[in-house]
């Protein structure tokens, strides 16, 4: 039998994190489906109805966003050379083939997109085929398959799926006034909602966006396992992060809702405190890769 | 790769090769010449992402060395060669089948032992239909062989013909079972 050797140790810190971050989220939702039931009837109905919003999303948010993005579906005959570099990764990664799209912007992006592994879409724009050489472009779709792979659409609709309740409560809450039963006790207990999802909303937000944080690490490191070459993509987020600034407003301001599954956030500002972004800062993000590319080139371990 | 690996972002690893099926074929292929009316060539492919470290690097000349040893014995030639995609080639040369299926595992089989299998894309055997090339390709993550027919034209294929390969041969060789991984390889050198 062959020694197993794994190229790259597993990180077992960013998992820690993100389970971390997974549990005081449902935690928080825990509470606050209490809260929301505690307060009584009418609230049911509602959690029924952003459940189908939310289900309607999850089945739609790939068409959406392509749309958004004015990406369209490349066949291999239109796209020999993506198709081509798609198809090997697959089948490195062990994944069925995804569609591929391709927006016609100058901004250098490319992101991931569907509910599950059969559904998904793989979307890269004309700017990063054209700025990236073609194992930095790897890399980059090695990226987003690894969004494919750890189900990322699925596991962020459903992380917000209470957030998105908690945001509604907090907008039109004051709609909803008479729904807490009797006029004896609707009052306080309409401002125990309105606070509780005041509150949800603003730790789930910040929760959320770590979490989409963990799971960009996550992705990069699936990127390096699967080309062998972290490397490569660490230069590929240079190169992109270095072309966005020179990119003309109305391309950023087009993008700007597509943002959470983008390899690089269209706003880049230095300003912007990290527990604000949804992908960590590039620096953090080439360190991650030079330790990766280190554990790489380390002799290998004495045969066990 | 379950549920809860999706959720916690992954394994530190790529699937490990499946177990090997890969001399299936070399039995199968009598059946494919005799029964089929295909004919092999002599020659054969293992494709793999080279990376970019000594310890890889060692592995390789290493086996280079081992099949240049054997050769005296099989005669098979060994050549590399990387493709636009970035992997490497290494293509064996040799009129007895039963020499390719054994030198490509002896290239797999190093690869494995140097921790480094999972680096591993697939093997290619390389047969010819009244003078149209015929692929046979082993996807070493599946453990399966899926057939690959290009047709005339721009990066076309000839899905008619592969699944009449699978419904002759699928009894006899580990098949792909599902067609959606039965991935292209454009311009094979062989």
């Amino acid at each position: 039998m062959a020694r197993s050797r794994t190229t790259f140790t597993r990180d077992s810190g960013l998992q820690a994190r993100m389970l971390f971050t997974l549990f005081l989220l449902g935690l928080l939702y825990a509470a606050f489906v209490a809260i929301l039931f505690a307060a009584g009837a009418g609230v049911g109905i509602m959690v029924l109805v952003i459940a189908a919003l939310s289900l309607a999303q999850l089945f739609l948010s790939d068409k959406l966003a392509l749309a958004a993005m004015g990406a369209k579906e490349v066949s291999p005959e239109q796209a020999p050379g993506l198709h081509a570099m798609l198809e090997r990764l697959c089948i490195q990664a062990d994944l069925p083939k995804p569609k591929i799209a391709v927006a016609d912007t100058p901004m250098p992006n490319a992101f991931a997109m569907g509910r599950s592994q059969k559904s998904a879409v793989v979307c890269a724009t004309t700017g990063i085929m054209n700025a990236l050489q073609p194992h930095e472009l790897e890399a980059v779709m090695a990226h987003e398959l690894t969004h494919v792979k750890n189900r990322d659409v699925m596991i962020m609709t459903l992380a917000s799926f209470f957030a998105t309740i908690a945001a509604m409560i907090t907008q039109f809450g004051f709609f909803f006034g008479g729904w807490g039963g009797d006029s004896d006790d609707g009052a306080p207990a309409f401002i125990v909602v309105l606070l509780a999802s005041f509150l949800v909303y603003i730790i789930s937000f910040f929760l959320m966006l770590a979490l989409s944080r963990y799971r960009e690490y996550a992705a990069d490191r699936g990127s390096a396992l699967i080309t062998g070459r972290p490397s490569a993509l660490a230069s590929a987020l240079v190169r992109i992060s270095g072309e966005m600034q020179r990119v003309p407003d109305q391309d950023l301001r087009a993008a700007g809702k597509m943002n959470a599954f983008f390899i690089v956030p269209t706003s880049v500002k230095e300003s912007v405190a990290t527990l604000f972004m949804d992908h960590p800062p590039l620096e953090k993000r080439l360190a991650a890769l030079q330790k990766l590319e280190a554990q790489l080139q380390a002799p290998a371990p004495a045969a066990a | 790769m379950g549920f809860l690996d999706a959720l916690l972002g992954g394994r530190g690893k790529l699937k490990a090769p499946a177990p090997d099926r890969l001399f299936a074929m070399s039995t199968a292929y009598v059946t494919i010449e005799t029964g089929l009316g295909l004919k092999h060539k002599p020659v054969a492919g293992i494709v793999f992402q080279p990376l970019a470290t000594a310890d890889f690097k060692q592995i390789l000349s290493d086996t280079e060395e081992l099949l240049r040893g054997s050769a005296a014995d099989t005669g098979t030639k060994v050549e590399s060669a990387d493709d636009q995609y970035g992997y490497r080639w290494i293509i064996l040369r040799d009129d007895e089948f039963e020499d390719l299926v054994v030198s490509v595992n002896v290239i797999s089989t190093q690869l494995e032992a140097g921790g480094y299998g999972d680096r591993i894309l697939c093997a290619v055997f390389a047969f010819e239909d009244e003078g149209r090339p015929v692929y046979f390709i082993y996807n070493y993550k599946r453990g399966a062989f899926y057939p690959f027919v290009p047709a005339p034209g721009e990066k076309q294929r000839n899905n008619e013909r592969e699944f009449q390969l699978k419904a002759a041969i699928g009894g006899e060789l580990p098949f792909e079972q599902e067609i959606e991984r039965w991935f292209p390889l454009w311009e094979i050198p062989l």
